[in-house]
């Protein structure tokens, strides 16, 4: 009995695996697949298959009570911590002066959000409460941790999948964009050449600009201010121009520690019992669609621009209104490249791509304070 | 801003040109001062000036060659100078293709430019040679600023 016994502790590991956790070892593989080999968003995809890995292996201590995947979760993700620090970070790392330059482009990134709500209706046709179709909704942001954020708050029992298809999506961006864009667009429509704006932005004004967006939006949309506010004071510390350290510290040394434990923490809620559900399945689906009727507005909106500006303005900077940045903006200088190696559209892409970056903040504020979250 | 010294019958105006918008400009002449819009953009190369010349000749020591005679001024833009490709955007030149004496074919890459993190390849906008190569490698370009000059 007692060899029976000591045979058993030593073997509980063996006897606790499950073929919930065997399938779910495989997705960390592929995700860490996914990340490692084919580049997909790699900082992010790797974390969340390590952490996916280890918290699918039998009886993992990592998810004790104080187990660090755990703390991790509870430190961060629980509280909103992690997504809102990486915001920081983003703020310092992008710059608003191509839309300071050409303001009128604010109204590609309203456009770029038409699918978070889309979805939204959407997901709740297909049986989903309405704080996880909100959560479902806010892939369509293309934007991680604004993402997370609403979806933590939401439906955090989502928050695994929810996550994954968003930064998966997020990473297929120079892959689902182009199609969309050329299937939306005549040719003399993508060689649409528009003149580089050489408007100085004074440095008052790029100074004022994060505050001045903060009290705006903090006003009208107060479930927003978390978001904005730390996406606006990274980028006021960047074109203040005052706190270098500051901006260093939050661009690189803190968005990389907390990218890892947010990724880890992220990966930890990947449990067999929670992913491994038809719903994983109608998420990943119900994302595809919001980033992709995300990207049909944004061209379908800068089509009409375009007709009213007298055909000026390129539909292609349409689906920059994304806020996948600055990758959707790079994607329509690609693309409008290949029609006529003499386009350049970037800078007129990245004010598009910022007011994307600005709206889905904005978006998941209104979706916050739809569903009445506090 | 760009300054154009022109001589025209033996005197010398000095034209300021400030760039406000992409398609709006202050011009300087002396002391008077114009806002001019840009209306059009195209190279007519077998274009006459309008109203004909008097028989003196005018020299212009920075402007281009052609001047279309529905415009003011001529913005300085990738591509639209047939002796001369300009920057399209500021940034870095990061590598360059060709040096000078080189034949290029139109459409072929002779520079890379790095502009908000993203690499640019810049084509000749038509095919001769190259007479010079006006920045290097590493070097920080602003909007039309010349990168090289064609000889033919």
């Amino acid at each position: 009995m007692d060899g029976n016994h000591t045979l058993g502790l030593l073997m509980q590991g063996l006897n606790h695996v499950t073929l919930q956790s065997l399938v779910m070892i495989g997705v960390a593989c592929v995700l860490m697949y996914l990340g490692i080999v084919r580049k997909y968003e790699p900082l992010l995809l790797l974390p969340i298959g390590a952490g996916c890995l280890l918290a699918n292996l039998p009886l993992s201590p990592l998810l004790a009570e104080d187990g660090m995947l755990r703390v991790l979760y509870d430190m961060g993700i629980r509280n909103e911590l992690f997504p809102l620090l990486i915001f920081i970070g983003i703020g310092a790392l992008t710059d608003f002066g191509p839309l300071l330059e050409n303001p009128r482009l604010v109204l590609l990134g309203a456009a770029g959000q038409f699918g978070i709500f889309l979805t939204l209706l959407l997901a709740l046709l297909l049986g989903f409460s309405r704080p996880e179709a909100a959560s479902i909704g806010i892939i369509g942001a293309i934007d991680g941790p604004t993402s997370i954020y609403v979806s933590g708050l939401l439906a955090p029992h989502l928050l695994g999948p929810i996550t994954v298809a968003a930064y998966s999506y997020m990473a297929l961006v120079p892959i689902i964009l182009p199609p969309i864009m050329k299937l939306l667009t005549t040719q003399s429509e993508r060689r649409i050449r528009m003149p580089y704006s050489q408007r100085q932005i004074r440095r008052r004004t790029r100074i004022l600009f994060p505050i001045v967006v903060t009290v705006l939006v903090g006003t009208l949309v107060p479930f927003a201010t978390p978001l904005i506010g730390m996406l606006m004071l990274g980028n006021l510390m960047k074109e203040s121009g005052v706190v270098e350290r500051l901006t260093q510290a939050s661009s690189n040394e803190i968005a990389n520690a907390v990218t890892l434990f947010l990724g880890l923490a992220i990966g930890s809620t990947m449990v067999g019992s929670e992913f491994l559900k038809p719903s994983t399945l109608a998420i990943l689906v119900l994302g595809l669609v919001a980033f992709t009727v995300d990207g049909v507005a944004g061209v379908l909106f800068a089509k009409l621009l375009n007709r009213l500006s007298g055909g000026k303005l390129n539909p292609l900077i349409g689906a920059a209104g994304l806020s996948a940045f600055p990758m959707a903006a790079r994607v329509v200088q690609r693309v409008a490249h290949e029609e006529d190696f003499e386009n350049f559209l970037l800078m007129h892409a990245m004010g598009a791509n910022a007011a994307g970056q600005v709206a889905s903040v904005v978006a998941g504020g209104v979706l916050l304070a739809l569903m009445g979250a506090g | 801003m760009r300054r154009y010294t022109l001589g025209i019958g033996g005197r010398e105006f000095v034209v300021d040109v400030r760039e406000l918008d992409a398609d709006r400009f202050e011009v300087a002449v002396g002391e008077q001062r114009f806002e001019v819009t840009l209306q059009g953009d195209e190279d007519l190369p077998d274009a006459r000036v309008t109203p004909a010349l008097p028989a003196v000749g005018a020299t212009a020591s920075a402007a281009p060659k052609a001047t279309p005679p529905q415009r003011t001024v001529r913005p300085r833009a990738a591509g639209s100078s047939l002796s001369a490709l300009a920057a399209p955007m500021p940034g870095v030149i990061l590598e360059l293709h060709v040096k000078a004496g080189d034949r290029v074919e139109r459409g072929q890459a002779v520079a890379v430019l790095d502009a908000m993190k993203m690499h640019n390849l810049i084509g000749a906008p038509r095919a001769g040679v190259i007479a010079e190569v006006c920045v290097a490698a590493g070097q920080a370009v602003g909007h039309g600023d010349t990168i090289l000059r064609f000889g033919d």
